[in-house]
């Protein structure tokens, strides 16, 4: 029998004993979790003295467990030590043991909390365990199971609740951000509803994908499955970095797996919970403008016209903007007995951002249910989710011919002088600026809302078949609905609005994706020898489809997008509807087999193979091995003497993943499709064309990873710790190769032909500089360092030569073979000439500057990519206070930063606003973009400060437990980057390393509150 | 017992599951292009989507109309229009560099206009070969193989020795570079052994397409240009199709005053919605956001002076060079095109453009052009009106044009005075020279996308201009573009680049 059980940010699968029990369900004792338990928690083990009752006897003790509150705690376990005689607590905390003698020692141990030892010698005792804030978490999830954190052979990262970040959280990312190294979590702005991109040990790939696969409670998806949980309902997260740990997910591991597990009901407990946090958001920084004074003062020196001065003082920005609140509800409850148990609960994350008229509003409601039956042979697990969110968001690409961003930074083209409305009361507008737009009209006027409306469930069924196998069923479906709405006025004073009289579109867009797997499960133990095998077919189709419409010219701006049918329909084009429909689906099959011997000697291996339907007819199938072996050391006889080392475990591990995702159906295959309108034989005929380069041979990229890596815990268990050092190839890196043309009708094909290598090495600490009973004080923090190199981009598909290099990937960053990606390949700024004009290096002195894309004239100059991470995370508790800090940073990448550069030309202050730093700076006019504006990117932000209060409340009626927060978010961050910051867009995908301005990053004070009612 | 029973079952439907590895790509949205033009529609559709390639659109894809194309490559470079850099931050430099000359492999419009040529000879191969297979109309298949020898007289034209190949199905190895000659040599071929077989039908179901006189204009250009590409001059030859394709029946359309016309002339239809079949002979058909679109006026025209003529705002874009303006006779009505002095919206154009870089030009400096008056349905991204490809004013001036070059000048001076006449000028006083060709060429056919070979043929290419000194010869080709030299690195670069 499996089972599954969950309790504090962990959940395990033991194997089992069978014990008769009343009240409560069954669990099952291992060796391994004794040996486990004794290797982290003996230092702050609580020996307990009492008295002798008889030597050589056999001896029965009874006593109740309890929680840190002192409620019963059921189903923590009860071991006499040394032996494998053991128990565990019943529904009210109880539990009888016989022991041998009185001499015994018995060891009372529950996840999560800390280990204690007791002597056989009362009859009856009451033992209070507490939660156990500093080891290392003890199960771990490793995709399709769980294993004991010591049984672990690959590189994988668990954090538990207690571990993850608090406050104004409304992305299930901004829980772990810091918390792992080599996992790295960036976010670009705060604006209401986005959320922060992951990768995990950088970029490996180029077009195939580089977001994480997320497994919630089984349920496989992208990274848009993360956004349907609540943060508040998740009880730990387990990463997946290596390749031997996620090639059991084949081709879709290899940009790593993130798996999520939410909260499930105690068994046997009832709960009724209340978590809250609000918080108020600012904008800490703002570019540094030239105010109305100082704006007629430079324009006039470059011979701006007084027409150009329209004498207002407006301060966009600041008009603009305003303070944000977020706010966190859930109320949970959940009850059972010991077959049945369940646990439901609502949440709510509304955000009002600190753009006006920006704002995110999310429900989450969802319920969990298992149930046991067949004499607790079979196990069912049941899960359903629904959530809806409603955004309101600013314009994300608008503006003038000359600048396009997001609204809020068309903020700063605004000229000082430019009043907000004329005097009849109608949006001001300049004709003299082309396409002149008044961003606070059009935050005041347009309509851009979106509805997502998202449904996931699934069903688990495990029945043991016979002692040690299983066999398992799990389907899951899920479901999404994304609609948007929009709608630009002519009022908007937008150019093409007011051309159009007005436009809208609705957009509809729907995921469907279901999976299936059927799983054989074996676990036994011969002798020394353990064993636990899997084997699992797995059927995956996920169906995307959607349309879309658009319509113009409206009489008036009352009914926006609702209702398309009031525009001039004379006036449709082609590209005003449009629809789709695609589907993928994928098989796999996977047989994995972790052994150990004597507990020391540990392998992992897995095969698994995969058939997509989205690749080329000649490569529909791909395998993916890995194997890993562990050594825990300090079990072997030679420590036995030592006492520097706790815990020292060796592993090293080799696997390959694939890479799918990321390519769309109907990529290998040579199709016709729609090419607007065109006119032939006298009419006006849908045009037809080719739509894009065929390719047969279409297959996976593969990653091949190798890991090595050392757990340890040394100084009497003060010092824990792992490293890790990697490297990994990508090899048949998918990308759109450069093709000739001719023969091609189009430049680029999707095709395997690069290779990309990483390597890396990670380094987690945890330090206890003040351990005991009352109070702890741990330093924590991570640090990972990355190379990345792009290898080849070159080579031959059926004999047609691919030469691609030097491919641009974002402002003045390029793919160049031997560099990294996102590699700075730049003009060098040298000064002005005799006209303000930008002079730059001309590095082959042929009197030209060449701005091709390999021009001789450009100097290689860092990467868009962060060399390093790191992360330190002090946590400090006193009794029921605790105060935690987290600060992280990264480093060894530059910015382009674009917009400064459009902010600093003095021939654009007529028509725009300019950097007070434009000024000093005297530049009229550049052809170039140079190396002027690329800048350092390291940073080190103060992310979170968060201080606790526990509320002991064993005496008050009703209430359990009070947990009082505070939390500060992006309090202090340390930079050269002359942005508004320097956490840009680092997803590795074209166009990233660049600044062309972004929603504001807030900072934001944060109140929660957690009420557990009795 | 019990458990063997459940072991059997629970095996056999793992194993019953395992048969489910069915991975087939279902494509729902899109159809099979092998199918698809495997039909007698689809080979229809297929010459359709050939004439698709020509009508401009955004990102430089078409002869004329839009911007960053073949249209611009050849307008800009020559003497008569341009945009400059304005020294208020607006426009970027490729329009600037083509006009001095400067341009570089790596620009932009260069690399696009290549893809753009070779992406249409891409679709004319296919549909010569699926009208073929399928065994279509004669005139069809002629037709398509017209449209692809148009292309590579266009791309003949501007890169000289460029990749030749008439079968998709092939990889890059088996085409070569083809020089120049061999390229001209193709396309006379094609197009002496096809024309004929073309369509004489005018207007109507050919309106926008290749017939025969289009077809025999073409090949009067080719032959015009021969000493260009091959050092041999074909003026006989090309006289010869001139007159094949005033067999069509071709005159030219009235120069009349006519107050309904904005720009106050009759002769300015020619540019307009539907192009008059008296004298249009190959139409690019437009409407804006539909088919085409046509940005010339409103990307020369100033933000509120186009919004008070048309009510959306100019893009302040191109300008007409004070040397070309100044060479316009008053009482010429083609004059009535350019637009200087002060307007409507309070704009003022002034003659001269001081800098086309650098700190560029003032606001309002420059003449403006509005040839191509905009007819609906249009917008700030365009009109709809229709453009000229080859008309049969361009046809009288190559006649006159080989006369001339033929020692025939006397012969010459009907065809140039017609056109002269029908501008509100006077005949000549003499036999027409080269020169008053030449330059009668720019009065009616200015941004009609012919200045460059013009000017290359009548040696006016290279001379300075206000903005530069003597250009160099090299200039006369474009650089086969960068991107196509790092794609396929057996092509070689034209010399001086």
């Amino acid at each position: 029998m499996n089972i599954k059980f969950k309790n504090n940010g962990l959940r395990y699968s033991l194997f089992k004993t069978h014990f008769k029990m009343k009240h409560l369900l069954l669990i099952i004792l291992v060796l391994i979790l004794n040996v486990q338990n004794n290797l982290y928690a003996n230092s702050s083990s609580n020996e307990l003295t009492i008295s002798i009752n008889n030597k050589d006897q056999e001896k029965t003790i009874n006593g109740i467990v309890t929680d840190e509150n002192g409620l019963p705690l059921p189903g923590a376990s009860i071991i006499e030590k040394g032996t494998l005689n053991g128990v565990v607590t019943d529904f009210n905390g109880n539990f009888s043991i016989k022991v041998a003698n009185q001499n015994a020692i018995i060891e009372i141990s529950f996840i999560g909390y800390k280990t204690q030892l007791v002597k056989a010698s009362v009859a009856s005792f009451k033992i209070q365990l507490l939660p156990d804030t500093t080891t290392l978490d003890e199960i771990v999830l490793i995709g399709y199971g769980s294993a004991n954190r010591k049984d672990v052979t690959g590189s994988v990262v668990s954090i538990s609740e207690k571990n993850m970040n608090e406050g104004a959280v409304t992305s299930p990312l901004q829980l772990i951000s810091g918390k792992a190294a080599g996992v790295n979590i960036t976010q670009t702005g705060s604006e209401p509803g986005s959320s922060p991109s992951v990768r995990i040990r950088g970029i490996s790939s180029l077009i195939g994908g580089n977001d994480p696969l997320v497994v919630v409670d089984g349920i496989q998806g992208n990274m848009d499955l993360l956004n349907q949980i609540p943060p508040s309902e998740i009880i730990s997260i387990d990463i997946l970095k290596d390749a031997s740990a996620t090639a059991v997910y084949g081709s879709r591991g290899a940009p790593g797996v993130i798996i999520v597990s939410t909260k499930k009901n105690k068994v046997g407990r009832s709960t009724v919970e209340y978590i809250a946090s609000s918080a108020i958001d600012f904008i800490p920084k703002k570019l540094d403008m030239l105010n109305a004074n100082q704006w007629w003062e430079q324009a006039q020196l470059v011979g701006v016209p007084a027409s150009a001065n329209h004498g207002s003082n407006t301060d966009w920005y600041n008009i603009l903007t305003r303070s944000g609140l977020t706010q966190n509800h859930t109320l949970a409850f959940g009850g059972g007995t010991d077959k049945f148990s369940y646990r439901a609960s609502i949440s709510a994350i509304l955000q009002d951002g600190v753009v006006i008229n920006s704002n995110n509003k999310k429900y989450i409601g969802r319920i969990q249910a298992t149930q046991s039956a067949l004499d607790d042979k079979l196990k069912l697990t049941f899960n359903l989710n629904s959530g809806i969110t409603e955004t309101k968001s600013s314009v994300q690409s608008i503006g003038r011919a000359a600048f396009t961003s997001n609204l809020i930074s068309n903020a700063y083209v605004m000229r000082p002088t430019d009043p907000v409305f004329n005097s009849d009361g109608s949006y001001y507008t300049d004709p003299n600026v082309f396409q002149y737009l008044n961003p606070y009209a059009v935050s005041q006027t347009v309509t851009n809302e979106g509805q997502y409306d998202n449904l996931f469930g699934s069903l688990k069924a495990d029945l043991e078949l016979t002692k040690g196998l299983t066999v398992g069923w799990f389907g899951s479906w899920r479901k999404t609905n994304n609609t948007n709405g929009f709608y630009l006025p002519a009022v908007s004073t937008s150019s093409y609005a007011i051309d159009q009289n007005g436009y809208a579109n609705i957009n509809t867009n729907k995921q469907n994706e279901k999976l299936t797997n059927v799983s054989l499960t074996y676990k036994e133990i011969f002798g020394d020898h353990s064993i636990n095998a899997l084997v699992l077919y797995e059927w995956q189709n996920q169906t995307y489809q959607g349309n879309y419409a658009q319509a113009r010219g409206f009489l008036n701006d009352i009914a926006t997008y609702n209702a398309l049918q009031l525009g001039d329909l004379s006036k449709v084009v082609p590209g005003d509807l449009s629809s789709y429909k695609n589907d993928r689906t994928l098989v796999s099959f996977l047989g994995r087999v972790n052994y150990s011997f004597l507990n020391k000697y540990l392998v992992t291996a897995s095969l698994r193979r995969d058939g997509s339907s989205v690749f080329g007819a000649n490569n529909k199938w791909g395998s993916f091995p890995s194997a890993s072996v562990a050594w825990q050391i300090d079990q072997e006889p030679f420590m036995k003497n030592q006492k520097i080392f706790n815990h020292l475990k060796l592993r090293g591990g080799y696997g390959e993943t694939g890479n799918q995702q990321g390519l769309y159906p109907q990529n290998s295959i040579s199709l016709v499709g729609g090419a607007g309108v065109t006119y032939f034989g006298g009419s006006q005929i849908t045009n037809f064309n080719v739509t894009q380069n065929a390719n047969e041979d279409l297959r996976w990229e593969t990653k091949k990873q190798t890991n090595v890596g050392v757990d340890f815990a040394l100084l009497d268990n003060k010092l824990k710790g792992s490293i890790d050092v990697y490297t990994s190839t990508t090899d048949d890196l998918l990308f759109d190769y450069t093709v000739p043309q001719p023969p091609f009708p189009y430049g680029t094909i999707k095709a395997n032909v690069g290779s990309i290598l990483n390597e890396g090495i990670e380094i987690g600490l945890g330090y206890d500089l003040i351990k005991s009973d009352n109070t702890t004080l741990t330093l924590a923090g991570n640090v990972s360092f990355i190379r990345n190199e792009v290898l080849n981009l070159s080579g031959s598909i059926n004999g047609v030569p691919l030469n691609t290099d030097y491919v641009s990937w974002g402002p003045n960053s390029y793919l160049i073979e031997g560099q990294p990606i996102g590699t700075f390949n730049i003009l060098h700024h040298t000064g002005k000439d005799g006209v303000n004009s930008e002079t730059v290096l001309d590095v082959d002195d042929n009197g030209i500057i060449d701005q091709g894309n390999e021009s001789p004239d450009r100097l290689i100059n860092g990467s868009a990519l962060p060399t390093y991470t790191f992360a330190f995370n002090p946590t400090f508790q006193h009794k029921n206070l605790d105060v935690s800090m987290l600060w992280r940073g990264s480093g060894g990448n530059k910015i382009y930063n674009s917009i400064r550069s459009t902010l600093s030309y003095l021939e654009n202050i007529g028509k725009s606003n300019v950097l007070e730093s434009a000024v000093p700076l005297g530049l009229f006019n550049s052809k170039y973009g140079s190396d002027l504006w690329l800048e350092d990117g390291s940073f080190i932000r103060l992310e979170n400060v968060t201080v606790g209060y526990n509320f002991n409340l064993e005496n008050v009626k009703y209430i359990e437990s009070v947990r009082l927060s505070f939390t500060g978010n992006n309090l202090l961050l340390i930079t050269d980057y002359s942005g508004i910051d320097p956490e840009l867009n680092l997803s590795g995908g074209n166009g990233f390393g660049g600044d062309n301005g972004i929603y504001p990053r807030t900072r934001s004070f944060s109140l929660g509150l957690n009420v557990k009612f009795k | 017992m019990k458990i063997k029973n459940i072991l059997i079952i629970g095996s056999l439907s793992f194993l019953l599951l395992l048969g489910c590895t069915n991975i087939d790509e279902h494509v729902y949205d899109k159809y099979s292009a092998d199918e698809f033009y495997g039909s007698a529609e689809g080979a229809d559709v297929a010459l359709a989507s050939v004439y698709a390639q020509i009508g401009g659109n955004w990102g430089g894809v078409g002869y004329a109309g839009a911007d960053n194309g073949w249209y611009d490559m050849n307008a800009m470079c020559a003497d008569e229009q341009v945009i400059p850099h304005r020294n208020t931050g607006d426009w970027q430099l490729d329009f600037a560099r083509l006009y001095k000359h400067e341009w570089l492999p790596t620009d932009y419009i260069i690399g696009n206009t290549w893809n753009w040529l070779y992406k249409s000879i891409y679709n004319a191969n296919l549909a010569v070969d699926q009208l073929v297979s399928s065994n279509a109309e004669v005139s069809k298949i002629a037709e398509a193989k017209v449209l692809r020898a148009f292309f590579y007289y266009l791309l003949m034209d501007d890169y000289g020795n460029v990749p030749f190949y008439t079968e998709n199905n092939i990889t890059v190895d088996k085409i070569p570079q083809a020089n120049r000659a061999e390229i001209y040599q193709f396309v006379l071929s094609e197009l002496t052994e096809n024309v004929e077989n073309l369509s004489a039908s005018k207007g109507g179901n050919y309106y926008g397409r290749f017939n025969k006189w289009a077809g025999y204009t073409l090949l009067a250009k080719v032959y015009l240009n021969a000493e260009v590409y091959t050092g041999t001059a074909k003026w006989q030859e090309a006289l010869e199709a001139c007159n094949k394709v005033s067999e069509g029946g071709f005159s030219l359309h009235s120069g009349a005053v006519d107050a309904n016309n904005p720009l106050g002339y009759k002769y300015y239809e020619l540019f307009g919605d539907v192009l008059p079949e008296d004298e249009t002979i190959l139409a690019m058909f437009a409407s804006a956001n539909v088919v085409s679109r046509n940005i010339f006026t409103v990307r020369s025209l100033n933000g509120p002076h186009a919004q008070e003529l048309f009510g959306f705002s100019g893009w302040n874009g191109t300008i007409v060079p004070s040397d070309f303006f100044l060479k316009y006779d008053d009482n010429d009505i083609r004059k009535k095109q350019f637009l200087i002095g002060e307007q409507p919206g309070g704009t003022t154009y002034t003659l001269e453009v001081s800098s086309l870089d650098n700190p560029g030009a003032a606001p309002q400096a420059g003449v403006r052009n509005m040839k191509f008056y905009p007819v609906t349905p249009m917008d700030g991204g365009g009109a709809s009106n229709d453009f000229p490809i080859y008309r049969y004013a361009d046809v009288l001036l190559m006649k006159a044009e080989c006369n001339v070059r033929l020692n025939k000048a006397g012969d010459a001076k009907p065809f140039l005075d017609e056109v002269r006449q029908r501008a509100g000028l006077d005949r000549l006083a003499g036999n027409p020279t080269l020169n008053d060709i030449y330059n009668e060429r720019g009065f009616e056919l200015n941004w009609e996308g012919h200045r460059r070979q013009d000017m290359i043929r009548f040696d006016k290419f290279l001379l300075p201009n206000n903005f530069r000194g003597n250009s160099e010869n090299y200039r006369k080709l474009f650089p086969i573009p960068t991107s196509a030299l790092d794609a396929n690195p057996g092509l070689v670069q034209n010399p001086g680049y």
